[in-house]
């Protein structure tokens, strides 16, 4: 499987603040893939490096094996709050998408554009936040890049609009057959498109796989209260929580669990990243690694 | 990308060029009044001794007409260009890409970062430097014959004349670019640009200048009975003579009375002997002692002559300028904007 993205102890400093601190992933090509997180994890300043607007401070990353840049013809990004140039019109922005890249596909564009109803002739800056981000969705995919990258599109959008959107990336990938990247604080937002999943918390990939993998390879025990549970090899705890008389584990297990004492439910996608995402629960090496530090 | 930077970039083109087409225009209309006026008053073609008289004649005559204005609107306009060039046209051009976030989707395109900057400097500078050498040309053509008197050499209205013009916009242009980028803010730049373009045209006009002029010093013997005046400090007696200018087209940057041994006059003269003086200028006896002190006018100059290998000297400074501050916005957006 070849990667799209490949980040080796990638870290950003902005100052004295540090937005992404040696984070290393790699994330596979041809997929639609979710990048969750809370607010603040990285996510923005991940996908910013990856496209060139940013430099990194240190560490390595490779977009489609090579170093980004900015100006790529391959590699297309939409940003956060998804700006466009309010006093041109949604026709400039075609207009301006077909001077600026030589690989532009102006039929898609002007597909897409009839398609989500918007008017050619109305300023962008008149334009909705949906619109927007239809806009700016047109523009990247009609880029024809061989990896698009989403921060956040949805973020600011009603859920209609969000719908509309995520309908809309849908059909690109289908019709086009490009890696995509998107962003977001909330699984609800990926769960419909993505089929390959990265948690990403305080610049650390917590967790990383296809979506039915996660699925399958995740379980919910609940059973009589115990502290210090073995789960056995190959079991890893991901969440815990306890009452007086009861423990409630989250668990990736790749085997089936068939400890009669517990009984085993399964998670949907949410449940296992928020899972991932909450504070304390101890879970393996890593996690004390990140205390010491 | 050309076309990206018309786009944008077309409503500022055009006010500016709306507002150097009437400029022009209004030269136009006034062309025949500059020249009939040297005419009758028999300015043009004037020779030797008369020239004085006959200057004095025209821009006195020149004053009451339209013309008159023209030529201080044109000054003060060739002034501003640079300055509203700086602040309407540079500041704007990265400082709002960064404060509405439209860089992120500029920088997006398949066009590097160096090559959209290049661009956008290039139409831009190459635009100021077109619209302000248009307006100096006409400029400097219509107040051809007024410059003969008024010394188009001085700081007063060197800057407006000529070449100057077409590198400081470009340089205003450029200053204009570079501190929206650092600044990130459209109207902090727009001030900024105001200051540093301002500072910058005081700093030419009066340290450049002066630095690059190479003036003439030249000491010729004080004419008692020529036009002269004085002024008397009535506790030490110490006199100030002041002798009016004799060379038109000449930028002075020092007057001063010597004495034979070469320090500056200062008197002390006898108050009975040169009392007041009237509108007849000093006595005949004041006329007689001033005489007999042997003084002499030493002046130090920039002949007009000397005006275009000025202009040169300095454009060499400004465009050295202008192409410096552009390479270091084009290193900077690539290596440290965001």
């Amino acid at each position: 499987m070849t990667s799209a993205l490949i980040a080796d102890g990638l870290t950003k400093r902005y100052g004295r603040r540090t937005a992404l601190k040696d984070c290393s992933l790699d994330i596979p090509a041809g997929h639609v893939v979710g990048l969750v997180g809370p607010n603040g994890a990285g996510k923005s300043t991940l996908l910013q490096l990856a496209c060139g607007l940013l430099d990194p401070t240190a560490g390595r990353i490779e977009v489609l094996g090579a170093r980004p840049v900015s100006g790529s013809a391959r590699v297309g990004f939409v940003a956060q709050d998804t700006p466009v140039y309010a006093g041109l019109t949604v026709a400039d922005h075609l207009r301006m998408g077909a001077h600026l890249n030589p690989s532009w596909d102006g039929a898609l564009a002007e597909r897409r554009i009839a398609q989500v109803g918007l008017d050619p002739a109305q300023k962008a800056g008149k334009l909705s936040g949906g619109q927007r981000a239809q806009l700016a969705l047109t523009i990247a995919a009609a880029k024809r890049p061989d990896l698009l990258l989403l921060d956040e599109p949805v973020a600011a959008l009603d859920p209609l609009a969000r719908r509309n959107f995520l309908q809309g990336l849908m059909e690109l990938t289908a019709e086009q057959g490009m890696s995509i990247v998107m962003s977001s604080h909330l699984v609800a937002d990926l769960e419909r498109v993505c089929d390959h999943l990265i948690v990403l918390v305080a610049s650390r990939v917590r967790v990383a796989g296809d979506v039915d993998d996660l699925l399958a390879t995740h379980h919910r025990l609940v059973g009589q209260r115990r502290d210090n549970a073995d789960l056995g090899t190959g079991r890893a705890l991901v969440e815990q929580s306890h009452t007086d008389v009861q423990s409630t584990l989250v668990v990736r297990s790749t085997a089936p669990i068939d400890d009669p004492s517990w009984q085993v439910g399964r998670l949907d996608l949410e449940d296992i990243v928020l899972a991932y995402m909450s504070g304390d629960a101890g879970n393996g090496p890593d996690r004390v690694l990140e205390g010491k530090r | 990308m050309i076309w990206m930077t018309w786009r944008q970039f077309r409503i500022q083109a055009l006010t500016v060029a709306a507002i150097m087409l009437v400029f022009i225009a209004a030269l136009a209309l006034t062309w025949t009044q500059v020249t009939g006026l040297a005419r009758d008053t028999g300015f043009t073609g004037c020779r030797a001794d008369a020239c004085d008289d006959a200057a004095q004649a025209f821009i006195g005559a020149l004053q009451d007409e339209a013309a008159g204005s023209l030529y201080y609107v044109g000054n003060v306009l060739l002034f501003m260009l640079p300055v509203l060039l700086g602040i309407f046209w540079g500041a704007p051009l990265v400082a709002r890409e960064l404060e509405t976030g439209t860089y992120r989707m500029a920088f997006s395109q398949s066009v590097t970062r160096r090559r959209w900057l290049l661009v956008k400097l290039v139409i831009g500078a190459a635009s100021a430097a077109l619209s302000a050498g248009l307006a100096s040309l006409a400029l400097t053509r219509w107040a051809a014959p007024i410059d003969l008197v008024e010394s188009r050499i001085s700081p007063a209205t060197f800057a407006t004349r000529g070449i100057m013009p077409i590198v400081y916009a470009a340089l205003a242009f450029v200053i204009g670019v570079t501190v929206g980028m650092l600044l990130r803010r459209t109207l902090a730049a727009m001030a900024v640009t105001l200051l540093v373009v301002v500072a910058l045209q005081a700093a030419v006009a009066f340290l450049l200048l002066p630095l690059v002029a190479q003036p003439i010093t030249s000491a010729t013997a004080l004419n008692p009975d020529g036009q002269l005046t004085y002024v008397l400090k009535p506790s030490t007696n110490e006199m100030h003579l002041i002798v009016p200018a004799g060379t038109p087209n000449t930028w002075i940057l020092e007057r001063s009375t010597v004495t034979s041994t070469g320090a500056e006059f200062r008197g002390p003269a006898d108050p009975t002997t040169c009392g007041p003086v009237d509108h007849d200028g000093p006595t005949d006896e004041c006329r007689a002692w001033l005489g007999a002190q042997h003084l002499s006018t030493k002046v130090t100059y920039v002949p007009g002559s000397s005006f275009w290998s000025l202009q040169w000297r300095e454009f060499g400074v400004l465009i050295a300028l202008t192409l410096g501050l552009s390479w270091f916005s084009l290193w900077w957006i690539r290596r440290r904007l965001v």
